[in-house]
């Protein structure tokens, strides 16, 4: 970004733009902040760098080999350990770069758990994979701090939606539920909460904006377990608190790219309900309170109550925006609608066109053309899924699809004049 | 945090770290010194696991046992008493809810009980027996090409035990390890 800017300086020195003077004191500018920083390239290939030798060695010793005794092997299986420790200490007592900390960090990680495996594999222990994980896992997780490493975190956070899955989904006979998950994520959020204050418009932690609602996304599914009639609801609500939290000014006022809440939300509760707008989804038989289902349901749904109503108390809130109330509306229509079809899928066709309706609204307010057709997207996808399900008869379908086709083109259309005329007055 | 601090801490950290799997190894090799050999008859079959590489999968013939109560989940741990039969191989005499307190025993998990046979279906945890990649599949063939000489009960698992846990020594073939049959 700032060499872009260095190349283009002395252009705008010839053309007058900015003085010989300032295109200096940029330079300088630039110049100082550099020698500040550490070179983060070189941190980005010393992490990638011990990853690759890190999963290298557990690959060379899961080969197995049989010619050497038994303490041989174990001896294997500790020294790259050793050398990981080692680094390790190396980099704390010496003070070392972020680079070296980063990097190992990482491959000390790797060689806990190839070390662990290598044990088990010697004494022909039976892989519980996800209790190996979990050990795994929480013999690195103080490195996080130790070493204040952002490697270690991201890998923290990978390995424990790893295992949430592994238990959750990954034996098909089992009824577990992780909630040991829940824990493991508590571990990590200091460090999250540590660069959201300090760090705010680093790409590191619009790395974290993203990897947080996607683990979340993948491992509530973890939780269903009788009654799956509720998991479209749990999600729903889930999706909902994400949409909430993107769109506090803290996280809304970044670029949207390093939002991840806000696009995880929208784009969660949009094709959550473009599942159930078909007629066949709200015939359910049963709706039973007393499960494990309905209780996290009530939680999501007092978290989704509790981060709104702080937002309005904190005048966060200022104009309506349909999507935070989705989660009302849905609630209601899940404990009345479960057994009136023809209400369900009504009400929820409205809903996402009321939602389409309300990106475009946002879009046109903001001048985003994104967000604009976003919103005639999430139409468009109603109009062809209704083109599935529907005795609509031929002719209604076909003028929906024109009417749909000629609003793309006229709302931005509309935009891009409004924007001209805007910058024409800018001009003058 | 003032960084002799942080050195302290990671000494810690890492003296949990190497002890975890310290302690792993030495609560097997107890077993294998102060146990007592057994051996089960097995079939082996050859998957592989993305950390600690190829094994062989073992499915014992003692697999189930014929009970009187029905009351029996899966997942469950239970104790099965073991006595070697007249070849020198092990049977259960009898399955049970808690450690007996004298005989030999060992521990399993419960997958299913069957009703219709009246039959408490089970699995050891020792039916993974780690092989280098090149032979694990051969120790496949090996027992399948075993299995149809004339010679009876030619596999089998020797397993040392102490206080019903059980560490997984080695796999034979004819009485000859699997690793060294799969060489041949």
């Amino acid at each position: 970004m700032n060499s872009r800017l260095l190349k283009e300086l002395p252009d705008l020195v010839n053309n007058a733009v900015i003085s010989q003077e300032v295109a200096a004191n940029i330079e300088t500018y630039y110049q100082s902040q550099q020698s500040n920083s550490p070179n983060r390239l070189f941190v980005v290939f010393g992490v990638l760098g011990s990853l690759l030798v890190g999963l290298g060695v557990i690959l060379i010793l899961a080969h197995n080999w049989d010619d050497f005794s038994r303490s041989t092997k174990t001896l294997f299986a500790f020294s790259p350990l050793l050398i990981g420790q080692i680094s390790v200490a190396f980099s704390i007592l010496k003070k070392k770069s972020k680079t070296w900390k980063e990097a190992s960090g990482t491959f000390l990680f790797f060689t806990v758990g190839s070390s662990i495996a290598l044990v088990s594999q010697i004494y022909n222990i039976p892989g519980d994979l996800s209790a190996y994980v979990l050990t795994w896992i929480l013999l690195c997780a103080p490195l996080i701090y130790l070493l204040k490493s952002n490697m270690l975190a991201i890998l923290h956070l990978v390995f424990v939606t790893f295992y949430a899955y592994e238990i959750g989904y990954g034996n098909y006979y089992s009824d577990e539920t992780p909630w040991m998950y829940l824990v493991l994520i508590a571990i990590a959020l200091p460090h999250y909460i540590q660069l959201l204050k300090h760090k705010t418009n680093d790409n590191i932690t619009s790395v974290f904006n993203w990897l947080y609602p996607l683990s979340f996304t993948i491992v509530l599914g973890a939780f269903v377990k009788d009654l799956s009639e509720l998991g479209f609801l749990m999600y729903i609500l889930l999706f909902s608190i994400f949409y909430t939290i993107g769109k506090i000014p803290f996280f809304d006022s970044q670029k949207l790219r390093k939002n991840g809440y806000l696009i995880f939300g929208s784009l969660g509760i949009v094709i959550l309900m473009l599942t159930m707008s078909f007629d066949g989804f709200w015939s359910v038989e049963q709706l039973l309170f007393f499960a494990q289902e309905s209780y996290l349901s009530l939680v999501l749904f007092i978290v989704n109550v509790l981060i709104l109503g702080f937002a309005f108390y904190k005048h966060w809130i200022k104009s309506f925006n349909l999507f935070q109330y989705v989660f009302i509306l849905f609630a209601l229509l899940y404990l009345g609608g479960l057994n009136l079809p023809v209400v369900g899928t009504i009400i929820v066709n409205v809903l996402i066109l009321a939602l389409g309706i309300t990106t475009i609204k946002i879009g046109a307010d903001k001048f985003h053309f994104g967000i604009l057709n976003y919103g005639l997207f999430i139409i468009t996808a109603l109009v062809v899924c209704r083109f599935f399900d529907t005795n609509m008869s031929f002719v209604i379908r076909g003028l929906l699809f024109v009417g749909v086709g000629l609003s793309f083109f006229l709302t931005n259309y509309i935009m891009l004049r409004k924007q001209k005329s805007k910058a024409k007055t800018l001009k003058q | 945090m003032k960084s002799k601090y942080i050195f302290i801490l990671f000494i810690i950290l890492a003296i949990v770290q190497l002890c975890i799997p310290a302690q792993m190894i030495n609560h097997r090799e107890t077993i294998l010194d102060e146990g007592k050999a057994f051996k089960f008859k097995t079939e082996p079959i050859d998957p592989s696991d993305p950390f600690k590489g190829k094994y062989i999968y073992l499915n014992y013939e003692l697999e189930s046992f014929k009970v009187d109560s029905m009351d029996w989940k899966t997942n469950q741990d239970i104790y099965v008493s073991i006595v070697n039969d007249s070849f020198g191989f092990v049977k259960a005499s009898a399955i049970q809810k808690e450690a007996p307190e004298n005989g030999d025993f060992v521990k399993a998990k419960v997958d299913w009980y069957n009703t219709n046979m009246k039959e408490v279906q089970f699995t050891f945890p020792f039916n993974e027996f780690y092989m280098e990649e090149t032979k694990a599949y051969d120790a496949e063939l090996a027992h399948r090409e075993a299995q149809r000489d004339s010679l009876p009960d030619n596999t089998y698992a020797l397993v040392y035990i102490k206080n019903g846990e059980a560490v997984l020594d080695n796999v034979f073939i004819n009485d000859i390890p699997i690793a060294d049959f799969v060489e041949k």
